[in-house]
């Protein structure tokens, strides 16, 4: 099965909806500008109502934007119906046919497009092959499991060779253990085809995991887009910061706000370092802080002081929640042994590590 | 539709001219006129006109001819003797106008032959007849013309509409106008056209028919009736209803599937059935009432009577309302009352009756309208008690009132939406019913030992009343002549097959095509209101579901009213008949429809349209399949409520088209009580014969009722 690796772009994308309640109007999606490559696996990520969703069914032709182009290889696919699109959508649902076996679901797409019999069976057996559901094609999707389900759908899209692939929440219906599996799955296969793959989740482990570059979204808007690792270590706003991991923030006056490097600022009067700096950070700014860059020392060493109130075992290491002016601040101890373990009640102090705590501007 | 349109312009315009020519005749000179200057005068005046002016009737007097048109006066002399010719003068020797059905050759061009009399002074004999000679092309050229407009308005209408809305989706958009088209010519001009009425006297605006209604005793003690028969039915069902419930839902006793079966039975059983048993056991000459206990003076006939019938045949309803209900609330409830050491009676009082009271409030108001819109029974029962829908029946077919008709039947609406609007104020609100995801274990019985064998004995002996109804309409099918005569015969079922079997063809060959026409509908409108968003929706959905609302009666007035005359002349023939069943079984298709389909996972067909399927595909590949079950239900239900229905057809039938229960009614006018329980007994085998065929058919794909949701 060979694919087509082909880009995706929203250029200034809106879609308002009209609530038939207040009559107002509700902007799901505002001017979203994003550019996908081909064969690129997109995760657009925001807690639910970001409009991440209504993103996906615009790309799909389920719903029409209210302003704005969509270019799937360059054509102009804005006003085309799904069935007249190169895209195959993954459902949080399935939606699998339910008075269809599991072949005659797979094979659904290839019958619509009016194929050849024989060919839609070698292509259907190949489809199931690779989702490894060759030995259940006749069985009703009501009588599988909810990964074999998961499993059907994604062949049924993969089938009639989309040049993009939607996926909208599939693994939000399946048991932890089962969803991991599939996440390494569905990489695996978006790999191997080189097929450009938009991913809809709100959870950020899934999109940590699977993607190639992640969209955080918030209210409609585009927060922020990067690979992964700078998602998570180099944020450019509290709210993305917070979105993607746990973080701690402390409010800090900077010094020098043009500096390249590793930028002085104080911490209530006290001195601390940060490692890198967020685009637009005035003369007020919030530190942040992942637990596994803060650490723990005697009261009056760090930057800050405070109590340990809960200590949480985790075997390769320990949550440590500490009581401080700025809030509970949680630590992480990696690999811990008695003697970096605080008990709780204790009074320590919190110190940073420069390299990797960042200054953001503050929320607002 | 274009076919009526066209036939009714050339009757709107042969009437003209028959009008005219009637006009022309009055002003035709008398014996010893002066005839050629009338003949003059005339051509002057309507130039496409050409006449022939015969004095004296042929066969009769001596005749004499003029005419200043030779070949009409040629034509004359030598088709005289034609067989149409003959009707043509005799028509007119009896004082009546008549068009020649066929056209004839007359100079370059066809022509309609229009016979009319020419009258004495006193006005009573024909002295001679004026035959006047009509362009055909006339007539043809305008009817091309308005048909041409029409069918441009129309293609411009739906083009604009399709293209402004559907570009995208140009099948939505075509079963949005069709649908739309449907019901506003079947559903809101009839009904329009019947409440105008009530408000026009002599063409003008007036408030007398309804102060009429409204201050005649006659008809506010119809009124009365109906809603005293209302109330007594409504009350008796929901208790019955819900002492059945209970024994269903809230008792662990052997037996319910049977008791469920028995008890559903008189919903779906023929009007009539009931009410001709209980006239065979109680009425005059009833088994009961004379044969075994010989009482004189006793009368089933009347609100007694009524009330007792109509519990008969909706207490079913609360019962399947109310089981509904208590089948939903969580016995954990009740379990945790008894854990807490309520008593049972206890429990009862303040968990399991105000939790069903919405429930049972529902029921009634639901009885209650169902007792009001009823008309088969009390036709039969109600003697010289008064209910409305009887009362409108009888304005219009016996004193030609069809005006004070109209107006009864709009009074009965009132009441019905009165009772809806109660419903969605306040039983909506104080709906407390808790869906839980899965039925829980029934762990304690609820009602005590005493209680449970009162429910069983009142169960069990209702459900034997019922029996022996049925069996009673068997019996009579089998008697010489019911109350004098037991002796067994068969004499009355070859009477009743032989003179009741054109009925019973033509209903259910009407039937039979309503049937498919209200299931696509349904199915289609179905589609539209849970899955389409467009302009007009809600309106669309308020018309469809608008018959079910309005009583039988009403929407037999209305469209008697709307259509006996052009441009939709439909009274008499089978087609309003067919339209009247598929539009009065919409609203329940529909709902059935809707109900599926709300449960269906939209992405399913999201899916399908993303495969490539286009709007008409996944219509026929996935949604038909997938509401199959409500589609086939729907089916069956437009197809024996067809059957079955009396109130808006008695209005509509005629003589070529009529239908099996008006028969069945009619022999029971006539005491012909051994004629009708044997076509009452075959329609309620059909009945039974079609719920049976359609449950095996939908069982077959239930499994994907089960599969439809899962997530």
């Amino acid at each position: 099965m060979d694919q087509i690796s082909v880009p995706v772009n929203l250029e200034q994308v809106s879609k308002i909806f009209r609530d038939p309640k207040t009559k107002s109007d509700v902007h799901a999606v505002r001017e979203a500008q994003l550019e996908i490559g081909g064969g690129e696996l997109v995760t657009l990520l925001g807690p639910s109502g970001c409009g991440k969703t209504t993103m996906l069914r615009m790309i799909g032709g389920f719903e029409l934007p209210t302003r704005g182009r969509i270019r799937i290889g360059g054509e102009d696919v804005t006003f085309l119906p799904p069935n007249a699109r190169a895209t195959a959508t993954v459902f949080q649902s399935y939606g699998l046919f339910p008075h269809l076996d599991v072949f005659d679901n797979v094979a659904y797409g290839l019958r619509v497009r009016k194929i050849a019999a024989p060919q839609i069976e070698t292509r259907v057996m190949e489809a199931l092959d690779l989702v490894g559901l060759k030995a259940l094609a006749r069985r009703a999707p009501g009588r599988l499991s909810g990964g074999q389900q998961q499993r059907v759908a994604l062949a049924r899209s993969l089938v009639v060779r989309p040049q993009v692939l939607l996926l909208d929440e599939p693994l939000s219906n399946l048991d932890a253990l089962l969803r991991e599996q599939m996440r390494v799955e569905i990489r695996r296969i978006q790999k191997t085809l080189g097929i450009t793959a938009v991913y809809v989740t709100h959870d950020r482990v899934e999109a940590m995991s699977l993607s190639d570059r992640v969209v955080v979204m918030k209210e409609g808007v585009i927060q922020q887009v990067g690979p992964p690792s700078t998602i998570y270590e180099r944020p450019d706003s509290q709210f993305v910061a917070g979105f993607v991991g746990k973080v701690a923030f402390f409010p800090v006056e900077v010094a020098n706000t043009t500096a390249a490097g590793p930028v002085a600022c104080t911490l209530d009067g006290k001195p601390v370092m940060a490692g890198s700096v967020a685009p637009g950070v005035g003369k007020k700014a919030m530190l942040m802080a992942r637990p596994e860059s803060l650490r723990l020392g005697n009261p009056g060493e760090g930057a800050c002081d405070g109590t340990v109130s809960t200590n949480v075992y985790l075997g390769s290491s320990v949550e440590s929640f500490v009581a401080t002016e700025y809030g509970e601040i949680l630590v992480q101890i990696d690999d811990p042994s008695m003697s970096r373990v605080r008990a709780e009640g204790s009074r320590i102090s919190i110190s940073f590590d420069e390299t990797r705590v960042r200054l953001l501007p503050v929320a607002g | 539709m274009f076919s009526v349109l066209r036939g009714s312009y050339e009757k709107t315009i042969l009437q003209d001219k028959k009008e005219l020519l009637l006009a022309l005749t009055r002003s035709a000179p008398g014996e010893n006129g002066d005839v050629e200057a009338w003949l003059e005068e005339a051509r002057k005046t309507y130039p496409a006109l050409h006449l022939l002016y015969v004095r004296g009737i042929p066969g009769v007097d001596e005749i004499q001819e003029f005419s200043l048109d030779a070949e009409l006066k040629a034509l004359w002399q030598a088709r005289q003797e034609d067989k149409a010719f003959k009707t043509g003068i005799e028509a007119a020797s009896y004082l009546e106008t008549f068009v020649m059905p066929d056209a004839v050759r007359l100079g370059s061009g066809e022509s309609l032959l229009i016979f009319s009399p020419v009258l004495n002074a006193e006005g009573d004999t024909a002295r001679g007849i004026v035959v006047a000679a009509v362009d055909e092309t006339v007539l043809t050229s305008f009817n091309n013309l308005t048909y041409a407009l029409s069918l441009i308005a129309f293609f411009v209408f739906a083009l604009g509409f399709g293209i402004a809305t559907f570009s995208r989706d140009p099948p939505t958009g075509y079963a949005i106008l069709v649908l739309f088209s449907i019901v506003l010519l079947f559903v809101a001009y009839p009904l329009f056209t019947a409440v105008r009425l009530t408000f026009v006297q002599e063409g003008r605006f007036s408030l007398a028919i309804w102060k009429d209604i409204l201050t005649n005793r006659q008809y506010l003690g119809a009124l009365a009736g109906s809603i005293q028969l209302g109330a007594l039915t409504a009350t008796l069902s929901t208790i019955i209803g819900f002492l059945f419930a209970f024994f269903v839902s809230r008792t662990s006793m052997r037996g319910k599937k049977l008791v469920t079966a028995l008890a559903t039975l008189p919903v779906i059983s023929p009007p009539f059935s009931l009410t001709l048993s209980i006239i065979l056991l109680f009425g005059n000459n009833g088994l009961i009432t004379k044969g075994l206990l010989g009482l004189e003076n006793f009368t089933i006939y009347g609100l007694g009577g009524l009330g007792l019938v109509q519990t008969i045949s909706m207490f079913p309803i609360a019962f399947l309302t109310l089981a509904g209900v208590l089948d939903a609330i969580d016995s954990t409830l009740e379990d945790a009352s008894l854990d807490l050491n309520a008593s049972r009676w206890e429990t009862f009082m303040r968990v399991t009756l105000p939790l069903t009271m919405p429930g049972i409030l529902s029921a009634w108001l639901l009885v209650f309208t169902n007792s009001l819109a009823d008309f088969a029974n009390p036709l039969l029962l109600s003697g010289s008690f008064r209910v409305l829908s009887v009362e409108s029946y009888i304005e219009v077919t016996g004193m030609n009132r069809l005006g004070n008709g109209a107006a009864l039947s709009i009074l009965l609406l009132l009441p019905t939406l009165t009772a809806f609007f109660v419903q969605r104020a306040w039983v909506a609100k104080k709906s407390f019913v808790v869906v839980t995801g899965k039925p829980s274990g029934r762990l304690s019985d609820l009602a005590s030992k005493p209680m449970r064998i009162f429910l069983l004995v009142f169960v069990v002996l209702t459900s034997l009343f019922i029996v022996s109804l049925y069996g009673t309409i068997v019996a009579g099918c089998f008697v010489k002549n019911w109350g004098i005569d037991y002796t067994f015969t068969t004499a009355n079922i070859v009477e009743a097959l032989q003179r009741g079997r054109e009925a019973m063809i033509s209903t259910m060959t009407l039937a039979g095509i309503a049937t498919p026409i209200a299931g696509f509908i349904a199915m289609i409108g179905a589609v539209l209101v849970v899955r389409k968003q467009f302009p007009g929706k809600r309106l669309l959905e308020a018309l469809m579901m608008t018959p079910f609302a309005v009583p039988g009666t009403l929407i037999g007035i209305a469209y008697i009213l709307a259509f006996n005359e052009p441009p939709f002349l439909l009274v008499g023939t089978g087609a309003i008949l067919v339209i009247c069943y598929v539009i009065r079984e919409l609203p329940v298709g529909l709902e059935g429809g809707v109900a599926t389909l709300r449960q269906i996972d939209p992405s399913i067909e999201e899916a399908a349209s993303d495969l490539g399927a286009d709007q008409a595909t996944v219509f026929r590949t996935v949604i038909l399949p997938l509401i199959r079950p409500a589609f086939i239900s729907s089916m069956s239900y437009t197809f024996v409520r067809s059957m079955t229905a009396v109130s808006a057809i008695i209005f509509l039938i005629s003589a070529r088209w009529y239908h099996i229960t008006i028969q069945i009614y009619n022999f029971s006018e006539n005491i012909r009580f051994g004629l009708a329980s044997v076509l009452a007994t075959a329609l309620i085998f059909i009945v039974l014969a079609v719920f049976g065929l359609m449950r095996v058919i939908v069982k077959k794909s239930e499994h994907l009722e089960k599969t439809v949701t899962v997530q």
